[in-house]
């Protein structure tokens, strides 16, 4: 019994109860962000995901360069 | 339930829990539309696509597992399911959040009789 209430307990932040708005795929994560005490549970997984994120990010800003790079040059001959 | 609600269902996700999506009032939509993105397979083509949108990047869109449907239509007070219990995060990172936090609620629901107690 001690062990559920402990579950229970660690359940219990703003991503595990829905806090006057109603939670969806658009407000969730960012919901998550704003929670000064999240749960282990989603603790993990939002430093998980933003590692993810992250790593994505890197990833698209490289292939932007790479498409950027020849364009950029024209400009910098126009100016 | 779901009423006015827009929902994308990846092609991972069974007709029956579509089904129940529609006879709760909500919609099926494309990813971009929806407010709700459910999957019950984040290494499914069309999930994979969403976890690298920029929606997911820009952090607007959290993919939850499909169950959570399954969990509402058997809960006593519907609304009292929480559906923050049902993130579906990328399947490259599950190996790791499960060996730190043990099962996802969305396993327990499939095999709850399998009791994991890992002391730290
Ligand atoms: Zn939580």
């Amino acid at each position: 019994a001690t062990d559920n209430c402990s579950k229970m307990l660690n359940y219990r932040c703003s991503g595990c109860i829905a806090v006057g708005k109603p939670l969806n795929s658009r407000n969730f994560t960012k919901l998550l962000h704003s929670c000064p005490y999240q749960c282990d549970r989603h603790k993990v997984i939002v430093e998980a995901e933003d590692r993810y994120k992250n790593e994505l990010r890197k990833s698209l800003i490289c292939s932007k360069k790479i498409l950027l790079t020849p364009r950029r040059r024209q400009l910098s001959i126009k100016y | 339930m779901f009423q006015g609600q827009r929902g994308w269902f990846c092609g991972s996700v069974s007709q029956d829990l579509r089904q129940f999506w529609v006879a709760e009032g909500g919609t099926v939509s494309d990813a971009e539309a929806a407010e709700f993105l459910f999957s019950c397979d984040a290494s499914h083509p069309d999930t994979l696509r969403i976890y690298q949108s920029l929606d997911y990047i820009e952090d607007n869109a959290t993919v939850f597992h499909a169950y959570y449907l399954s969990a509402v239509a058997n809960a006593e007070i519907k609304n009292s399911v929480a559906l923050g219990h049902f993130v579906l995060p990328p399947a490259c990172l599950q190996k790791e959040i499960r060996r730190k936090i043990g099962s996802f609620i969305w396993e327990q629901e499939q095999h709850f009789l399998i009791e994991k107690h890992d002391e730290v």
